[in-house]
């Protein structure tokens, strides 16, 4: 038993920790916000740490490390929230090809999403909503020795700052194929939907065409190998979204602290004192739920499956609601968008149906629990 | 890091000692769903019991040995609190919540003298003590208690009223704080008694509430109104000097606030409503099929999940000697509002069979029926929710320049008793 990080965890968040203050202070991560800035213009210094490599083993060029190491990197991360494809590339596409791929995929693709040099997207969801295969319409149709895809995948996660995608869809034996399309290919095109949220694009593929060695996990169901990788990239998630709800936590404390009204700092007030605290509870249940889970997922538990979807479930929710206070302890200064909280206002919506919102992972927890 | 509690083999062979010592000691008793239903003579048996474990220092494990306490490490007082779990026991084996927190306060305010002279009663389970708080016009406002003592030669003379206080079948001791200084400025007028029951003056009167639950395995029974009617106190009684009691007592209230749930504690009400939903059909079909009761069960294990691994977190810290500052009061508050939920998850899997205690439809031979009323009566105990969102704040130092500080501990309480 020992709830505290290990050295060298604590080193990679103090390096991370560094990155974070230096690329993405405020100002850039408000700019970013606004489109002002983009995302690849601080891609070379997120690189320079290496951490898009954390959860690919050595011989394909990353660092082998585990689940609970990288989630250190990501709760730094969401702490911004740093915004941009590392999660889409270095985790869920990783996850993907290193769950289904082939040795030979992996050594092709593995090594450019360590060093950046390949940005991948996963595009899974459709118009008809849901994160299961019966909501996989788009289709794969053989083509003499290629693949062609059309349709348009909805929702998708930095599909704009893509090099590489990875599509769900439905091929002709009633079978998901998970199918590596070049994202500057014929037929190939993303768009970036505006509103209140983050990174979300709409991917259209008008005949695009691969080659049929495009197929990621060969014969087998791409929805068996997605839901492995979801598995895993899931408890990564919550881990940022922990450290996003940690900094809307300093943020309201401080507040609280510092801002006078009636002639007193407003956190004398316990109408205003009970908002700060619904915050640290929202973010010691997620913390919490997600350490645990990680630490079964790692240690490969029993009940590792229930621990996963309990803390994602509990930490979209806690994001969520997190944020509402916050909301209740800032009042108008909470929705100025240079101030900053609104980037995480945004980031708990977008990420609030992400790999399954919290009603699907409770009905998944149901299963898990044998019930 | 690392959530297991994973034992060495000397505390493996610890472990075996502990649960065949445990086969042949614990006495058979039945597993009342109501604490008040405890006779007298099944209350001896526990009592027995604890002298028997107190014998062995495993009374109070982490207390310091010279004292009557095991001297153990953490890991040692968890593993004698995992296998008396597994026959629904903690340390102490019957109530004893005056004993759990005096003794923490004893411990740091005492002088020599009172440490050796209550410690070892306490510690080796001869005596059973109460916590008197409450009074009719003191509540969350502990500190406005109008209870007084007056100096009388070498005594203090005490008067006034206690009010739910205790269990069933008494006590041989009880302290209290009560004004010292009738003119003194608030806080600073208090002092700490620890009263013998048997002086002239006490009465003891059972209360009529909605529940007299307490802990379970260490359940109190019934919870009494204590009048003290010019009784008189010796003056080596008063513990931590005179009008230092807010400060005796703030060792205690830190236990209080969110630290006597041990940590290996499961939740034995989770267990019940599953079994229950797993062996149960309605309208014919099995009730775990219903999207509905699957929803109430989810929320009900989300919760309890939560509250374990706050309690699990604090006693890790703990355990790590780390200082505590808002955690216990989270973890309290999160304990006290998530027995609403549950309560709620339970009323509506299983209907109007929750609230029934008629031996032949009532659920889990009314252990159901009683956490019905327990999740209510469980929320104003140790400091309302209210309170504890009180401590929180201060101790996160929300609108102030200075965080509180906490209680001051003893050192075996620190690391975990």
């Amino acid at each position: 038993m020992d709830l505290t990080l290990t050295e060298q965890q604590m080193m990679l968040q103090s390096a991370v920790r560094e990155l974070r203050e230096r690329e993405y202070t405020k100002e850039t991560l408000v700019a970013i916000d606004a489109g002002v800035e983009s995302t690849a213009d601080h891609w070379p210094g997120l690189l320079s740490t290496g951490i898009l490599g954390s959860l690919i083993p050595e011989e394909y060029g990353g660092v082998g490390a585990s689940l609970a190491d990288t989630a250190v990197v990501y709760e730094e991360l969401g702490r911004g929230p740093v915004p941009g494809p590392h999660f889409s590339s270095g985790v869920l596409a990783t996850l993907v090809l290193l769950e289904g791929g082939s040795d030979a995929q992996k050594r092709a693709l593995l090594p450019g999403i360590a060093s950046g040099e390949r940005v991948f997207a996963l595009a899974i969801t459709e118009e008809d909503y849901g994160w299961g295969p019966e909501f996989i319409h788009t289709p794969a149709r053989v083509r003499g020795d290629d693949l062609a895809i059309d349709g348009t995948k909805l929702y998708v996660h930095d599909a704009t700052d893509a090099t590489d995608l990875i599509v769900a869809a439905r091929l002709e034996t009633g079978k998901i194929g998970l199918v590596h399309v070049d994202a500057h290919g014929r037929g190939v095109a993303a768009r970036a939907l505006p509103g209140f949220a983050t990174g979300l694009c709409e991917l259209s593929l008008l005949q695009a065409s691969v080659p049929r060695s495009s197929l990621i996990g060969g014969m087998e169901d791409g929805w068996d190998v997605l839901e492995r990788a979801m598995r895993k990239a899931s408890l990564i998630l919550s881990a940022y979204q922990v450290g996003g709800l940690s900094q809307v936590f300093d943020m309201s404390l401080l507040y609280s602290q510092t801002r006078r009204q009636f002639e007193q700092p407003i956190g004398r007030f316990q109408r205003v004192q009970d908002h700060v605290i619904d915050v640290v509870n929202y973010l010691d249940a997620a913390r919490w739920t997600t350490y645990e889970a990680l630490w079964m997922a790692d240690e490969a538990r029993e009940g590792a499956l229930a621990a996963m979807h309990t803390a994602a479930a509990v930490t979209s929710e806690s994001y969520y609601y997190g944020c509402n206070s916050a909301h209740d302890v800032h009042a108008g200064i909470g929705i100025i968008r240079e101030y900053g909280l609104t980037l995480h206002t945004k980031m708990s919506r977008t990420l609030y149906h992400y790999l399954g919102s919290p009603r699907y992972h409770r009905k998944r927890l149901a299963q898990a629990l044998g019930l | 890091m690392d959530f297991d509690l994973e034992w060495t083999s000397a505390q493996l062979a610890f472990q075996t000692e502990v649960r065949a010592w445990l086969a042949d000691h614990v006495p058979q008793l039945p597993d009342h769903a109501d604490p008040a239903d405890l006779t007298a003579d099944e209350y001896a048996l526990q009592r027995k019991l604890g002298r028997e474990l107190g014998e062995k220092g495993w009374l109070y494990p982490s207390m310091p040995a010279e004292y009557g306490g095991g001297g153990l490490d953490l890991a040692m007082s968890m593993i004698i609190e995992e296998e008396l779990d597994r026959y629904h026991l903690a340390t102490p084996p019957y109530y004893d919540t005056g004993g759990r927190l005096g003794s923490a306060s004893i411990m740091v305010w005492g002088s020599d003298e009172q440490k050796e002279y209550f410690l070892p009663q306490i510690l080796k389970g001869e005596v059973r003590t109460w916590q008197l708080l409450s009074e009719p016009e003191s509540g969350s406002d502990l500190a406005s208690v109008s209870t007084s003592s007056a100096k009388d030669g070498d005594d203090y003379l005490i008067n006034g009223t206690k009010i739910f206080v205790g269990s069933n079948h008494g006590a041989e001791y009880s302290w209290t704080i009560v004004k010292t200084n009738q003119n003194g400025e608030r806080h600073k007028n208090l002092s700490w008694f620890m009263i013998p029951m048997d002086l002239p003056g006490i009465t003891v009167e059972p209360m009529d509430l909605l529940l007299v639950g307490g802990e379970r395995g260490a359940a109190s029974g019934v919870k009494n109104t204590v009048y003290f009617d010019n009784v008189r106190v010796p003056a080596k009684h008063l513990v931590g000097g005179e009008n230092n009691g807010w400060d005796v007592a703030g060792t205690h209230l830190e236990i209080e606030h969110g630290l006597l749930r041990s940590a290996v504690r499961a939740d034995e009400m989770l267990e019940r409503v599953m079994a229950y939903a797993r062996n149960t059909t309605r309208g014919g079909r099995p009730l775990t099929e219903d999207p509905d009761v699957q929803d109430s069960l989810v929320d009900f294990y989300v919760n309890s999940q939560v509250t374990r691994l706050l309690h699990f977190r604090n006693f890790a810290y703990r355990a790590q000697g780390r200082q505590l500052t808002y955690e216990g009061s989270q973890a309290y508050l999160h304990q006290k509002r998530s027995a609403l939920s549950k309560a709620r998850a339970i009323l509506d899997v299983m209907g109007p069979r929750a609230l029934v205690s008629d031996p032949e439809w009532a659920v889990e031979d009314g252990h159901i029926e009683v956490h019905q009323r327990a999740s209510i009566v469980e929320q104003h105990p140790g400091g309302t929710a209210e309170i504890q969102r009180v401590i929180i704040a201060r101790r996160l130092g929300i609108g102030r320049e200075q965080r509180e500080q906490p209680g001051q501990l003893p050192t075996a309480i620190k690391q975990g008793q």
